[in-house]
């Protein structure tokens, strides 16, 4: 199976899951992969700390588009800023806009208003696909946006709609209904979910998907399975008492892992591919790997015997 | 540092933070087995536990409403209680509307209901709330609160002081001057002259009157309750701040959660909060093997002997590196990966004694080289 197939053509890509996950370091390997492919791709992280630029071993974005390597550039997303710059673009006044971003009901409607910060972040991926995008940005075919770790990840994708509802006119309103009409087209966008092999991140990758369902009424396209041990040893006694000591740590950790991966077997029907932990720090070299492991498409391991 | 032997609890309140995914409900269950055992009435309050957790503990989501006992054979007793912070805030609703109608115009208000969990930290704030409602109620001698499963739990701290502000915030009095006229138009534009119409048109414009209606009506439904929940704000402030009230800083191991840590306890004692041990959870032992771990010929197969040597010395860096940057006083705790996570009382009883086995050897390396 190639994993890459199935989102190779949409133009956006949500990269969603619990915190912790891997998210950051999968929506890298999913950026170096589509610009492998052709694809002018940028990843949007959105996370107050940036780890982004750590794996590409590029300097920190600080909120710009920075380009780090042919076809692919990284960019470190503020939702606040998006939300001013709707501000500024409606008024034209500078002194009015100030007064507006200053005043302390536009600081909690911006902070408050359901909906709105996800919108925010959707809303920044659709004006550099779809134009409007501020003088020298460069042309972009597909955004990969790794999803803020805080609250559920069908919040983000559910808000377009949401907006909607609350918000009856205005830019607000038909940004909503844009965005809405983007994440329900499978043709344009796809939803990539990663998961660790542990009871609550797989727990909260079965929700989203119902989640999805329900409220998107869409699926997602791609199962990511970070952070594997590989296949432990069948047991026995060894001569030395430590080495034993790692062997048992490796297979009940594995053991665990397996049960999730049991678990996600049967009630995940879509593609599916695993990624191994690696022995390696976070950094280039890391996603270097990473990206070759992933090409390699292991997809949802069967059992399989120990060499 | 004794936080959980002794029938009379130094530290009456325990609050486990840190990022997500390092543990922390886990380790409050544990502690909440070890002052069960030692004889107090304890309750363990989480936010979002595993099922396996949950199962551990025997509680299911009758916990949402009320304390849970949990069935352990120990000389005090051991509660269980999850917080919904939504309930929390219907419940509080309940209880300080004047009357059934200020109540039902807060209930079925549409902003009320898309609420994000953002709005000035209204619903972190719940989450302290219930807190403080047990705190005060003296049934439990010792409390353990979980803090909510995100990076920014901090929030969830800063909500009782950040509720204050934002309730005394011109945003508030604005919103409780009344916006909207009879015809539903702004009263300031009508005052403010064309400014104003080109404010109400902007605003109009921009985020719909529909919205901005139903957030003034929110904030004027909510205005009777504004003095009785200023005041608990106030005191649940006092309480986290309370010297019987100690912080547990959960951590991952290895060398790149330190930023975070670092993040966590330079934040909390800046707050003026105490901050108790912080805990290095999940740390992967140290295997010193007779040569060099074999090594398998597929880079994405690595074998467990290199990945689980390899973890073992990244975590050891990462805890040399954290003692290097906090000072010699903070006392610093490991706690080892596991075989296999916690699924019953025995095996948290367990956990929890390690935690206290390697607290009391800090005391004593501590003492030692002073």
């Amino acid at each position: 199976m190639d994993p890459i197939e199935p989102i190779s053509r949409r133009r956006l890509l949500v990269v969603t899951g619990k915190g912790g996950v891997g998210k950051t370091v999968v929506s890298a390997v999913l950026g170096r992969a589509l610009a492998a492919l052709g694809r002018r791709t940028l990843v949007v992280e959105v996370d107050p700390r940036e780890n982004l630029h750590q794996m590409m071993g590029t300097p920190p974005s600080g909120g710009d588009i920075v380009h780090a390597e042919p076809r692919l550039w990284v960019q470190n997303l503020k939702p606040r800023q998006v939300l001013d710059q709707v501000v500024r673009d409606q008024l034209k006044l500078e002194l009015l806009t100030r007064r507006v971003l200053a005043s302390p009901v536009y600081q909690h409607f911006a902070a408050g208003a359901p909906g709105l910060k996800e919108l925010a972040i959707l809303g920044h991926a659709h004006r550099l696909l779809y134009g409007h995008a501020e003088v020298g940005s460069p042309e972009i075919d597909t955004v990969i946006l790794d999803a803020p770790a805080t609250g559920h990840g069908v919040a983000l994708l559910a808000a377009p709609a949401l907006v909607t509802d609350v918000i009856a006119s205005g830019p607000f309103a038909r940004m909503g209904a844009d965005l809405a009409s983007l994440i329900a087209d499978a043709e344009r966008s796809g939803i990539v979910v990663v998961t660790q092999a542990e009871e609550m991140p797989v727990e909260e990758a079965l929700e989203l998907r119902r989640a999805l369902q329900q409220r998107v009424g869409r699926d997602a396209e791609l199962l990511v399975v970070n952070g594997l041990y590989p296949p432990a040893p069948p047991g026995g006694g060894d001569s030395n008492a430590r080495e034993n000591e790692l062997v048992n740590l490796w297979r009940r950790r594995r053991g665990l892992q397996e049960r999730e991966l049991a678990r996600l077997r049967e009630s995940w029907p879509g593609p599916c591919v695993e990624l191994p932990q690696l022995p390696l720090d976070r950094g280039p070299a890391l996603l270097g790997v990473l990206g070759r492991c992933f090409a390699a498409g292991r997809p949802l391991a069967r059992e399989e015997a120990w060499t | 540092m004794d936080l959980t032997s002794g029938p009379a609890p130094r530290y009456p309140l325990l609050i486990v933070v840190g990022s997500g995914g390092v543990g922390k409900t886990t380790l409050a269950a544990s502690l909440g087995v070890l002052s069960a055992r030692a004889g107090r009435d304890t309750l363990v309050m989480t936010f979002d536990p595993s099922m396996r957790l949950k199962q551990a503990l025997g509680v299911g989501e009758e916990a949402r409403l009320r304390e849970v006992p949990v069935a352990l054979d120990a000389p005090g007793r051991l509660d269980a209680s999850l917080l919904d912070a939504r309930l929390t805030f219907d419940r509080l609703i309940e209880r300080y509307a004047p009357d059934e109608e200020s109540r039902r115009r807060v209930l079925e208000n549409r902003f009320y209901q898309h609420l994000s969990g953002t709005l000035g930290g209204i619903l972190e704030y719940m989450a302290v709330e219930r807190l403080f409602e047990v705190a005060a109620s003296g049934r439990y001698a010792q409390v353990i609160l979980d803090t909510p499963p995100t990076r920014q739990a901090l929030d969830f701290l800063e909500a009782p002081s950040r509720i204050v502000g934002f309730l005394d915030s011109g945003a508030l009095r604005v919103a409780l001057k009344g916006w909207f006229d009879e015809e539903g138009h702004l009263k300031a534009a009508n005052r403010w002259g064309p400014l104003g119409r080109s404010a109400e048109r902007f605003l109009d414009h921009v985020v719909g009157m529909d919205l901005l209606r139903d957030m003034a009506e929110f904030f004027q439904a909510f205005a009777p309750l504004y003095q009785g929940f200023r005041e608990r704000a106030s005191q649940v402030e006092a309480l986290l701040r309370a010297p019987g009230t100690l912080f547990v800083l959960a951590a991952g191991p290895g060398e790149e959660r330190i930023p975070d840590t670092l993040f966590f306890a330079r934040h909390l004692e800046e707050a003026g909060y105490h901050l108790g041990p912080i805990v290095v959870n999940r740390v992967h032992p140290r295997f010193l093997l007779d040569g060099p771990p074999p090594t398998a010929g597929d880079p994405c197969r690595p074998s467990g002997w290199e990945l689980l040597t390899w973890a073992g010395e990244r975590d050891r860096r990462g805890l040399v590196e954290l003692a290097k940057l906090l000072s010699r006083e903070q006392p610093l705790v490991d706690v080892p990966l596991l075989p296999d996570e916690p699924t019953d009382l025995p095996s948290l009883e367990a956990l929890g004694k390690t935690f206290e086995g390697r607290l009391a050897e800090w005391g004593r390396y501590v003492g030692r080289t002073s």
